[in-house]
């Protein structure tokens, strides 16, 4: 009884241990959830799409390649193309940014960082928060309560003057769900073997706990 | 008649052409097959086999992980994410070699804990003690430089402000933290000389201590949970009584270990490989930008209870000299409790209040080395400190004194 004790308790410390902290976002900025999936293609497919057409004008995602993408997403390598290179790369190419080099600095005064590892750097509920923080002041300018002052400019803007509110938030929560994805895109991969190692393990476990038992059946304490 | 006219298998023959050139049978009846070991080994005799084997887990993963990392400012932070995405595998590997460090310090603290426990410091195993305290250092060493090796932001910035802590050093101080970098800042110069010492020179040095860490053991014999000496009491055939051959009795039994161990680790690896941000911190997903310090620089958690303890002493210099002091003072163990009965079972109050405290500061100036330096934070974070030091101040009036319980001839 003891011993079972001390190894819940064990247990417990090794995943109570670190949760103490992370959270992202800047101080007191209330973020809201993006309550994003990454098992919806068709999310995914959404994200990539709204991706190529509302970000990669000034952003990039170099580490990703269009193919990996496509397989990753249910995309034949034409459909990606397609969809969010328009017919402007190859398959093999990364996902680069449109902007020519040293436009950026010119026109807005900064380089838009890669966006390949954002959701891992900030969060997806960061992004989903941050594309829809954007507000506009009596004089007609551009603000984000996220990040204040930011150069971005308010690229959903058509969104949302035309789109229902739940579509608005749809094509946030459809970003945010890709470039989730574009952070590690083995992140299914593993969640889909992780369990299956896990069950491994635990007859693995069981077998040893015997194996342990018939061993010391000699041993009297 | 001759070994060699007696009739032999081939199995047997083979191994007895090895034995007359190798001490195999010798080797392996001293350290396994008759390494006796006390019965009443508990869950906290784990420890040092997880270690051996999160040590092996280490160096395969780390061995493939060289395979496609390329050592240079430009490049290493694209070869990581090129190991994430395009190495086949690569993200296991990766994730495997990064919750390894983790797991790494998890169990070692916990064996340290261990020794403490039941006094497996205490003659005559003060050299056992020793050696580990080297293997400990060390493997801060090496967890540290290969922490730099991701090239993003926080391995950058931490480098930068646990290098600088060289510069507080009087007079040698700024070309010794200099000489470490081989740069003005942390650079390319750097990150080349940290993969060496990575990859190499460390690894290298911990194998050679691990087996001198064991080799010690075995001369002197495991202690136990009781603290008695098996070996007092002996069967004709001069075999402790109380003792049992580390194979096959203690290698299934540490089997075991090894897979309930597996378990929480697969699941980390697999569902939780960031430990919420404690054991991959999200501020190394931005590489390293030397004109970029964060807001708020923290080293990965196993390090926060000594730099809790040097943020705590307002004095740069003295803050070193204290974090230092913080490691130095575990060497002295063996000779700063006075105290014969070494298992706390035994043990009396005095013992067992200090060595809660020890463990509570601990923890707490761990918890407080994560966060940032505020005033109030920064007076909690002083007060634990002198706890932390307390500990192996009063130790040796108090052990002296100690009212401890009957031991026991035996173990139970």
């Amino acid at each position: 009884m003891k011993k079972i004790i001390w190894i819940l308790s064990f247990s417990a410390s090794l995943l109570a241990l670190p949760f103490a902290a992370q959270a992202a976002g800047g101080p007191g900025i209330e973020l809201e959830p993006a309550h994003n999936n990454l098992r919806h293609a068709d999310s995914l497919q959404r994200g990539a799409v709204l991706f190529s057409n509302y970000c990669m004008a000034c952003h990039s995602a170099k580490y990703m390649r269009y193919n990996r993408i496509a397989k990753d997403i249910g995309w034949s390598d034409e459909q990606v193309v397609s969809q969010m290179a328009h017919g402007l790369n190859k398959v093999v190419d990364e996902v680069q940014t449109r902007m020519l080099p040293g436009v950026a600095m010119d026109v807005l005064g900064t380089e838009p960082p890669d966006l390949s590892l954002m959701a891992r750097l900030k969060g997806t509920d960061y992004i989903y928060t941050f594309l829809r923080a954007y507000h506009q002041d009596e004089n007609g300018n551009w603000d984000n309560t996220v990040l204040k002052g930011t150069s971005m400019p308010n690229v959903l803007e058509g969104i949302q003057r035309h789109a229902s509110s739940e579509d608005y938030a749809q094509a946030a929560r459809d970003i945010a769900n890709f470039l989730e994805y574009v952070g590690e895109p083995a992140k299914m991969d593993r969640m889909d073997l992780g369990w299956k190692v896990i069950a491994f393990l635990l007859v693995l476990l069981l077998l040893t706990y015997v194996l342990k038992k018939e061993y010391w059946r000699d041993i009297k304490h | 008649m001759s070994y060699q006219d007696q009739p032999q298998t081939k199995r047997a023959s083979l191994l007895s052409w090895l034995d007359r050139r190798y001490p195999i049978v010798s080797t392996w009846n001293e350290h396994v097959g008759e390494y006796y070991a006390p019965k009443n080994f508990n869950f906290w005799y784990f420890f040092g086999s997880l270690a051996l084997l999160v040590l092996v887990n280490q160096f395969i993963t780390g061995i493939w992980l060289t395979m496609s990392y390329k050592p240079s400012a430009a490049e290493a932070f694209n070869s990581i994410e090129y190991i994430m995405r395009d190495v086949e595998w690569g993200w296991l590997i990766r994730y495997m070699h990064s919750t390894g460090a983790s797991a790494f310090f998890i169990v070692i603290y916990l064996h340290m804990m261990r020794g403490l426990l039941y006094g497996s410091y205490k003659e005559p195993r003060e050299l056992v003690w020793i050696l580990g305290m080297f293997l400990f250092l060390v493997l801060m060493a090496e967890a540290f430089m290969g922490y730099l090796l991701p090239w993003g932001q926080m391995s950058y910035w931490g480098a930068q402000v646990i290098i600088s802590l060289f510069g507080a050093i009087p007079v040698i101080g700024p070309d010794l933290a200099l000489w470490v970098r081989g740069d003005f800042v942390i650079s390319d110069a750097t990150l080349n000389r940290f993969f060496a010492l990575h990859v190499i020179a460390l690894p290298l040095v911990l194998i050679i201590l691990v087996f001198m860490h064991i080799v010690a053991l075995h001369k002197v014999g495991s202690n136990n949970p009781d603290g008695v000496e098996i070996k007092k009491y002996k069967n004709e055939a001069g075999l402790p009584i109380d003792g049992i051959p580390f194979h096959p009795y203690y290698s299934v039994k540490d089997s075991f270990g090894a897979v309930f161990f597996m378990i929480p680790f697969a699941l980390i690896v697999f569902y939780w490989p960031e430990g919420g941000g404690f054991f991959l911190e999200p501020p190394n997903f931005e590489p390293a930008n030397p004109l970029k310090t964060p807001e708020h620089i923290a080293p990965v958690w196993y390090f926060t209870p000594y730099y809790a303890i040097l943020r705590a002493v307002p004095d740069k210099f003295l803050g070193v000299v204290a974090m230092g002091a913080a490691i130095a003072v575990l060497f002295a163990m063996p000779w700063l409790d006075r105290c014969k009965v070494k298992s706390i079972r035994y043990r009396g109050t005095s013992f067992k209040l200090l060595l809660t405290m020890f463990v509570v500061s601990f923890v707490v100036l761990g918890y407080l080395g994560t966060q940032p330096a505020t005033p109030e934070l920064t007076k909690l974070a002083q007060i634990f400190t002198v706890l932390y030091f307390a500990f192996f101040l009063v130790l040796p009036f108090t052990s002296v004194h100690e009212q401890t319980k009957p031991v026991p001839e035996r173990v139970h």
